[in-house]
Parts: structure tokens; sequence; C-alpha cells
């Protein structure tokens, strides 16, 4: 269905929302809950088809597997839209709970709201976590109730999932929160204009992307000058011993988890399997310097430009747009 | 510009602006504002943790930032100084943040990490010992007396000995007179010419002290070698 959509992409003339060959963006806010869009949700440039190549020309993996990169989309899409509705549930089963204590340290660290209301980007944000964090700190901490946060997911379902979470807080029907469907690689700039966000946040969400450096061009793109780009995700194990621990944990226990509580071990087979696909500390922290941002130094801990968080079972990146 | 070298360029903007805002946080968020093309805003703290490290480390960034700026300075100056002068100049340095230098002092002293000890002493003698060292390099003192040329048990010999411990010792006499002036700076900041009297009696002192040693070890020498002299011709 999609393939067949996307070859017809030539001869179809741009239209609104469902035949348009670009990334379409429904800006769900707190009225409205995101419908699913599956078919029309966003499916990227591809680039051997509207360049004539041959399909198969240009390879990604997903997980273990190498697919042509223009599937990537569809089989991640299709991986999330399986998972959302026990997302939550599976995230608390897989890390005993942990993720909560990253997620708090992630967002704590980027002191939202200490210097007045910011405008904030929650990319592959779909269940509203991290958005739901920003929000509640700069409360909080800092009694700001201006500070708001535009969560896009390239997925109608996860971001169903966040709406409903938010509706059972006191940001719903306030300007603080919005819902957006787009393609993290290529953000429509009539919706995401250049220089416009103070913060940008990825959490557990890059390594889906099929390219990383369009992630990070496109979050440079939107931040202001200025603006922090924040990213959270599972990362390299540094200590042998430990990570042979971890490596038993993630490849055996995961996907039973994903059969016994989800019912879908193949989702949760590849969620453990793009950990190990996704690069090292120090080279994603060079990708986000060659992005054009200002890091710290090129090494982990303080002052530098990520920080191990359980060995390095998960790591923060950030960079500065100056 | 290089994202190393954008960091190193706020880093040294911020220093200028310790005087006004101290060695805080705010020192570096406000030195965004000074950039060729300057931003809208400071930074904001996101930012400034991430380039800086976060709490209190963005804060040693700036102190160690400043107490580079301060050597460098040391360094421009453009006719050959005596140690005095250097000595001096860098006293010079820390009266516009004299207020800000304690409290600098003792985040550098305390410990990152929980330990025993309340505060590190270690810090305040490895910055004085730094502070004598490049003032010392930079008056020439450079001769450690060690021949490496020369075979081992050549390099044993007493002068080239007596020349090491000569480059530690003016450098220990600057070290000890640097930290007595500017203990006597901190500590009386109403009176400012009371701390550059002090760093010239302690330095004259310890060039008089200085040199009773060398005499006494160039005596010993002597009577060493009358001793090892009176030894040959007893066939020891």
């Amino acid at each position: 269905m999609h393939r067949s959509l996307r070859q017809l992409r030539p001869l179809v003339p741009k239209a609104p929302v469902r035949l348009s060959p670009f990334s379409s963006v429904v800006r769900h806010n707190h009225q409205h809950a995101p419908s699913t869009s599956a078919s029309s949700s966003a499916t990227g440039p591809s680039p051997n088809l509207s360049s004539g190549e041959p399909q198969g020309t240009r390879t990604t993996h997903f997980g273990f597997k190498t697919v042509p990169e223009e599937q990537k989309e569809d089989l991640v899409r299709n991986v999330f839209e399986s998972v959302a509705s026990s997302y939550d549930v599976m995230n608390d089963a897989m890390s005993l709970g942990v993720h909560r204590l990253w997620k708090d340290e992630f967002v704590a660290r980027l002191h939202p709201g200490a210097r007045g209301a910011k405008r904030c980007i929650d990319v592959a944000g779909g269940t509203g976590d991290i958005a739901l964090r920003i929000l509640d700190y700069a409360r909080e901490k800092h009694a700001d109730r201006e500070t708001s946060v535009d969560v896009v997911d390239i997925n109608g379902e996860m971001l169903k999932e966040g709406f409903k979470r938010f509706k059972k807080t006191m940001y719903h029907n306030t300007p603080q929160i919005a819902f957006k469907q787009a393609n993290a690689q290529a953000m429509p700039e009539e919706e995401f204009p250049s220089n416009t966000y103070d913060l940008y946040t990825i959490a557990f969400g890059i390594r889906n992307c099929t390219s990383v450096p369009d992630v990070l061009k496109e979050a440079y793109r939107v931040l202001k000058p200025g603006g922090t780009f924040a990213c959270l995700e599972f990362s390299r194990v540094n200590n042998p011993l430990f990570g042979t621990l971890y490596d038993q944990y993630s490849f055996s226990v995961i996907p039973l988890l994903g059969t016994i509580l989800a019912g879908d071990r193949e989702s949760y087979q590849y969620l453990v399997e793009s950990i190990r696909k996704f690069p090292p500390q120090p080279e994603f922290a060079k990708m986000i310097v060659d992005a054009g941002f200002t890091t710290g130094g090129m090494h982990e801990g303080k002052g530098g430009t990520w920080t191990d968080l359980w060995g390095g079972i998960a790591s923060i990146h950030t960079g500065v747009k100056l | 510009m290089a994202a190393i070298s954008l960091r190193t360029e706020l880093l040294r903007l911020a220093v200028p602006l310790v005087k006004t805002h101290g060695f805080t946080r705010e020192a570096l968020a406000q030195s965004a504002l000074r950039l060729p093309e300057p931003h809208k805003e400071p930074l904001s703290e996101a930012a400034v943790t991430s380039i800086f490290g976060s709490g209190d480390d963005a804060r040693r960034t700036l102190i160690q930032a400043w107490m580079e700026a301060a050597v460098l300075n040391m360094k421009s100056k453009s006719t050959p100084p005596s140690l005095l002068e250097l000595l001096e100049s860098r006293l010079k340095w820390n009266e516009p943040v004299l207020g800000h230098l304690p409290e600098a002092f003792a985040l550098l002293a305390t410990p990152k990490f929980s330990s025993l000890l309340p505060l590190d002493p270690s810090v305040a003698v490895r910055h004085n010992i730094h502070i004598a060292n490049e003032a010392c390099n930079l008056v020439g003192s450079h001769d450690i007396g060690v021949r490496r040329h020369l075979p081992l048990e050549s390099r044993a010999d007493v002068s080239c000995i007596t020349g090491q411990l000569a480059w530690h010792r003016k450098r220990a006499a600057a070290a000890i007179a640097y930290a007595a002036a500017e203990l006597v700076q901190l500590a009386q900041p109403e009176s400012p010419d009371v701390p550059y009297k002090v760093l010239k009696q302690q330095l004259d002192r310890s060039q008089k002290a200085l040199q009773s040693v060398e005499e006494v070890g160039l005596f010993g020498q002597y009577v060493a070698r009358s001793w090892a002299g009176i030894g040959k011709s007893m066939g020891l």
C-alpha cells in the first residue's frame, strides 16, 4: 500500500493531507485527539524512488537485519504501533522502573523554566513522558506556567497515548502542550520554522531514525541561537563484565517480557537489537559536533559532551547552537 | 568557528565579567552577549550545563579559565621583568575580583567526591607553586642542573644535585613569598599596598636565605673534597 502510493508520487499533485508525498503534519492540540493516520503519516523522502534509481540500492539496519532505507520507516512505525498501548508498562517491566530515574535526571539537567518561559520541542516523544516532566519541572521548581512543549512523533498511535496521558493532567486545554505528527528527519518548515525553539529533546527515539545526521540537521535548524539539543538514548556499556550481564538480560529477558506482557516478541527483539546498532558515545558526540553544535569536551562526565547513566546503559548527549 | 574554539572563546569573554558577576554561571551565560555576533539573550541554564558542566563544575571551569588568563597576562609583559615584578603583576590581577576570590578558592578546595577531609589543602599548594613556576620560567630560571648527556654516575656528582636543588629552592621560595602576600591581600582588602610590601620582604629574605644555603653548600663541598684528598693520600 505504501509502496504503491509512493510510486504514484510523481503523477499525483501535492494535496494538503493524505496524498502528500512529503511528511504530513497534523496538529493535535489539547482539543482534538490525534487521529490514527498510518497511511498518511510521515513517509519521509525516498531518495531511491524520487531520483529514479532502482529500489534497494541504499540499505540500513533494522535491528540486526539489513533492509532498504525506504522500508525502515514503515517497519519502525509498525513496531511502535504494535507496542504503543503497552509502551509504558513495558518500559517499567524491562528497566525495572529505572527509565523513570533516567528521564528525571535528563530533564533535571536541562533546568526548564530557570530563566523564564521556554519553547520546547520533544521529538519522538509520543507518549508524553518527557514533555510532562519538562512542564512539571518548570512549574514546581520555578513557578513557570508559560513554558510550552510541542510533542512531535511520526507515529499517530504513540501520539494518541500521549494525548490520553495529558488529558489527566492540568496541562490539558492549555497552550502549554501541543501534539504534532511529523518526521524528525524532515520537519516541514511552515509548521516548524527555523530558529524557533529554546530546547530540543529526543529520548529513546533517535536510534529508530533512518538517518541520524538528518535528525541532527533538523534539530539545529529549528533551535534558536543559544538553544540546547539534548538526547537521552541507550548506549554502550563500557565495563566488560557488566556489559556481558546486560547483553544476557537484554537478549533473553526483554523479548520474553514482550511475549508475555505485550504478545509481541518480534517488536521487542527489534528494540533490543537497535540499541546495539546505535553508534557508541564518542561517535555520536562527533556527529553532534559535525551538525554544528557547540559541546563540552570530547569526554564523558563533568564538562563533557555526554554523561553515562548506569555505566553506559543509557547516555545523555547535549549540544548548544551558538 | 569550530565547536571547541567557541567554548574557549566564551570562557575568554566570561573572564572580564567576573568583576561584576563573580565566578558564577551567570557570568558564563552573559558571555554569549559579547560574541562577535552577539546573542539576544544570555545562554540558558541548559546551555551553560551542556558547554561547561552542571552546578558548580561550570563555576570551577570559569575559575580555572580566570587563572589561566592571569598566567597569560604575566607572559604578556614586553620588557624582561624581574621575579618581583611578575609576582606583583599577578597580585594586581587579583584586585578587581578580590571580593569573589575567597569563595572561588573555597570552591576549588571543596573535594569533588565525599572524603574524610572537608577541604583539599593541596589545591592551595598547587596554586602557589604553579604561579611560582610560571614566574621563574619567565625570568629565565630553567636550568635544573641535570646533564643528561653524561653517564648516570657522573650525574650524581654534587654540583649536579646542587643545581637540581637550586631549581626547587627558587620555586619554593617564590611560592612561599607569593602565598604570604596573597593571604594578606585577601585578609586585608582595605590595605592595598601591604601585600606588595610583604611580597618584597619575603622575596628579599628568601634570597638571603638562598645565598646562605648556597654558601654553606659551597663550604661543604670544599670540606668534602679536602677529606677526599686526605683519604687518597692515606691510601684509602
